[in-house]
């Protein structure tokens, strides 16, 4: 006996020692930048570069913003430091969002409620836009650092060259010098102010997507000018060499903004309220500035920030006849992308986004197709290690609470299509992000 | 946000049907891949230091299970027990990644234990085997990149098999016996549904469940230099009723997999046939190759019915689609002395996995075998064996088509070994 037990000695040291026999299935050698120089990536963009997510801007989204994801993967290659105008821990909830607080017994439908506390919002400033115009701006702290990610929600492609665009928009105004009133460096010039080797580029998704989101009331860029605008920032931004990445418009109307509450839902719950319903009335339309009440259909889209309640209202809107069950008194159209307002919209994303590859194309710049990734979700769906995506509101996984940005794993697949295309496009190999460590809506 | 007010009495609420859009999507009800790895061919350290082989040899009691035609032509009694500690070291590497994952070091312990006896002078002899055919132990974590797919699996099958054998002439005998098999899994794996702090859900399956079937075979000695073995080990479905389905998820959702909840699952581990030789050039030497055919082609897909389905937690049915597979082995043995067998082997083994069915579980490919033993008789009725398996699951790469989970799988299995005889 004593035999055996020399014997399991022996067994379990061995055991020990084989434990660190794992298998290698990762060389060094397998990852590279290639040919590119990433020692300073800039990020430039709107909201969704700037890691925006349920309606607002916050610390965590902003560490989880695709910028930071990619140069994260970056830094296994090569790349240098990447810092961002984040929030500080102690005002980490930024300019206050959205929170899942659960869901309506009865409708299933979600309820969120606002974050807003923790905040970083330091007043409001009335700004004048015109003669006898003026517009109200909300102000954060300021954060003084070096910057990366130049990502400012809200900006439009047209906006990057207008010097007073620091007056207007209160996360843009955070990251300059100075007092609200007085800034005078357009968006363009401050972000190339510093030299830099590598960019991302996504600008232009509001100069579409503000029109769908107001129902049509906010005016979409005139096609000429993208196409001057947009070959005019990605001039600068190669002017001194730098290679980069841009990323197309994806399609705004497919978003869960505006697929989430549909007429045929208001028209059943209407139905189920009052037995007499006919119909749902929007205001459509017709040409031009020309908008004509007629019947919804399911071509027309509603926002999700709809306020439903408002239906069958006989104060709401134009008042006497009940609020969007009435030709005279419809929907109104800042909640309805109408089936008119749609075509509108489509048809300029696809103008947009021939001028953004054509300007990528002429400078050699990797593209992230942003529309067709999109529109493939939308019909499709994505299974990504197990877990099935598709672009529904919360249970898509893909969208965050605002129906229009996007959660963290959201962002990190955009961060590793970006990462696929600059590989495609330069030979590089820099790592893809791991999706699955990056986690979609919260629930409570 | 969408709800009417009472006081608005034109207005009800707009039903939007959330929970109906909830998760209608989700791959994350756990299912589970058997494949090659599951079957643990560990049993008896004599054959395992010799490739494995022993359907036509008579080595020890280890016959109740490589063939129990051959138990009758034993020449003695055995009393034997035998471990097999068994380290599967498992990595992944995902697609366009630098990241490698592994398996956390856990111990399986697959066991064995025989007993063989036969009244002097008598054609017949009884035997007992109990061992574990089939079984895994993976823990791959919750934070790798695939624990949607998987964070661990634990799967235990017992067999218990009364066999009896009769010796029809001085060189044929047969035998057979029936199996009863007692298993045990737990599954688990995570739902991607984050809570407040970003922590995902998790499921798990946890249950019992037992299957029935039966072994036999033939062995021929063939001439004074040969002897043969044919045996055949039939499938045992194995049933898994009621087992519990553990749905962790945050509070707002959970409705969405109702709680308490059962499952019910069938296995069917495969039949296995096999045909051996044993060769004896000397005396103190014994020459044996062994090959075996698995009918894995029996393992079309793989089938949850949860005793509570919702729009969310719907039966699952996954493909599976295996192709039968084999195992080659060789082995030798030589008796260094009177105390003391040196014995060495190898072997290989083809996997039913094709390509797109990988899985986790058991990352399954086409396999190297090496085995090495060493036997030592303690006492004119006592043997004490030593085994040592090593088994090089070459490197896979491929995308799961149910997941999409896409990369290269690479797995080592170390397996030492020892066993006792008592022998009358």
């Amino acid at each position: 006996m004593k035999n055996l037990k020399t014997y399991s000695y022996i067994l379990f040291a061995g055991m020990v020692g084989l434990a660190s026999c794992k298998p290698n299935l990762v060389s060094k050698s397998a990852v590279s930048a290639g040919s590119l120089d990433l020692t300073r990536y800039i990020a430039v963009g709107n909201s969704l570069t700037a890691g925006y997510a349920d309606g607002g801007l916050y610390r965590e989204g902003q560490l989880n913003s695709y910028p930071a994801i990619i140069a994260k993967q970056m830094q296994s290659v090569g790349g240098g430091a990447f810092n961002q105008p984040l929030f500080t821990e102690a005002q980490a909830n930024g300019s206050g969002y959205l929170r899942l607080t659960g869901f309506n017994q009865t409708t299933g439908a979600p309820i969120t409620a606002p974050v807003t506390t923790g905040l970083a919002v330091t007043g409001q400033t009335t700004v004048p836009t015109g003669p006898l115009t003026s517009t109200t701006v909300t102000t954060y702290t300021k954060y003084t650092g070096d910057i990366n990610n130049f990502g400012v929600p809200g900006i439009k492609l047209v906006h990057a060259t207008i010097a007073s665009y620091g007056n207007l928009n209160g996360f843009y105004e955070r990251l300059l010098p100075g007092a609200i009133l007085s800034h005078n460096t357009a968006y363009l010039d401050f972000v190339t102010a510093k030299p830099f080797t590598f960019f991302t580029n996504w600008l232009g998704n509001n100069d579409a997507l503000n029109f769908a989101t107001t129902g049509g009331v906010d005016a979409l860029t005139d096609k000429a000018t993208f196409t001057a605008a947009y070959t005019n920032v990605i001039a600068k931004l190669t002017a001194t060499g730098a290679k980069g990445a841009v990323a197309t418009i994806p399609d705004v109307t497919t978003i869960p903004f505006l697929n989430t509450v549909t007429p045929a839902a208001i028209l059943a719950a209407a139905k189920a309220a009052n037995s007499q319903v006919q119909a749902i009335y929007v205001s459509g339309l017709v040409s031009g500035t020309n908008y004509q009440p007629r019947v919804a259909t399911n071509q027309d889209l509603i926002v999700l920030t709809f306020p439903t309640s408002l239906i069958g209202s006989t104060t709401a809107g134009a008042g006497t006849y009940p609020y969007g069950l009435h030709p005279l008194n419809p929907i109104e159209n800042k909640y309805v992308l109408d089936a008119a307002e749609v075509s509108l919209a489509k048809d300029y994303v696809v103008s947009y986004n021939a001028s953004i590859k054509a300007a990528a194309a002429a400078k050699g710049l990797a593209v992230f197709d942003a529309n067709t990734f999109l529109t493939n979700l939308k019909a499709k769906g994505l299974v990504i290690n197990g877990v099935s995506l598709n672009a529904n509101f919360i249970s898509g996984g893909i969208f965050s609470l605002d129906g229009v940005h996007l959660t963290q794993r959201g962002y990190a697949i955009v961060a590793n299509e970006f990462i696929s295309a600059i590989n495609a496009q330069y030979n590089s190999s820099i790592p893809t992000a791991d999706v699955s460590s990056f986690p979609s809506v919260k629930f409570p | 946000m969408y709800v009417c007010t009472p006081t608005q009495t034109r207005c009800k609420p707009i039903i939007l049907i959330m929970r109906k859009l909830l998760f209608t999507l989700l791959a994350s009800v756990p299912a589970m891949a058997f494949s090659q790895g599951f079957q643990v061919n560990l049993h008896g350290q004599k054959q395992i230091g010799m490739g494995h082989t022993g359907t036509g040899l008579l080595q020890d009691g280890a016959s109740v299970l490589f063939n129990p035609g051959a138990v009758a032509m034993l020449p003695e009694n055995y009393v034997q027990a035998g471990v097999s500690p068994l380290l599967f070291k498992s990595a992944f590497s995902p697609t366009g990644s630098n990241t490698q994952y592994d398996v956390a070091n856990k111990i399986a312990t697959p066991f064995t234990a025989y007993g063989v006896w036969g009244p002097k002078g008598s054609n017949f002899k009884f035997g007992l085997g109990v061992y574990t055919p089939f079984g895994g132990l993976t823990d791959w974590g919750n934070t790798w990149t695939g624990k949607y797919t998987l964070t661990s699996l634990d799967l235990k099958a017992i067999f218990f098999q009364p066999t009896i054998s009769y010796k029809l002439t001085d060189r044929v005998s047969i035998g057979g016996g029936f199996v009863y098999n007692h298993a045990s899994v737990v599954l688990k794996r995570a739902i991607p549904l984050a809570s407040s702090t970003g922590a995902d859900g998790e499921a798990e399956l946890n249950g019992k469940g037992h299957g029935f079937g039966w072994n036999a075979g033939v062995f021929v000695k063939a001439s004074e230099k040969f002897t043969v073995g044919v045996n055949y080990r039939s499938q045992v479905t194995t049933k898994v009723k009621n087992g519990d389905a553990i749905f962790k998820v945050p509070a707002s959702v959970q409705a969405n997999f109702p709680q308490p909840n059962t499952f019910t699952a069938s296995l069917p581990l495969p039949s296995t046939t096999s045909i051996g030789i044993g060769y004896y050039p000397h005396k103190d030497w014994t020459i044996a190759v062994d090959a075996s055919f698995v009918n894995w082609a029996v393992y079309k897909s793989l089938d949850f019915d949860y005793a509570n389905n919702t729009a969310t937690l719907q039966d699952t049915h996954s493909p599976r689609n295996y192709k039968n597979g084999s195992v080659y082995r060789v082995g030798a043995e030589y008796k260094a002395s009177t105390k003391w067998a040196l014995r060495a082997g190898g072997g290989y083994a083809s996997t039913p996995v094709q390509d797109g069915y990988v899985t986790p579980e058991a990352p399954d490919a086409n396999r190297l075998i090496f085995t090495g033993g060493l036997g030592y008789k303690a006492t004119k009725n006592l043997n004490i064996d030593a085994s040592f398996m090593y088994e090089d699951v070459l490197s896979r790469t491929q995308t799961n088509i149910e997941t999409n989970l896409a990369g290269t799988f690479k797995t080592n299995v170390f397996i030492p070994g020892i066993s006792l005889s008592y022998h009358w």
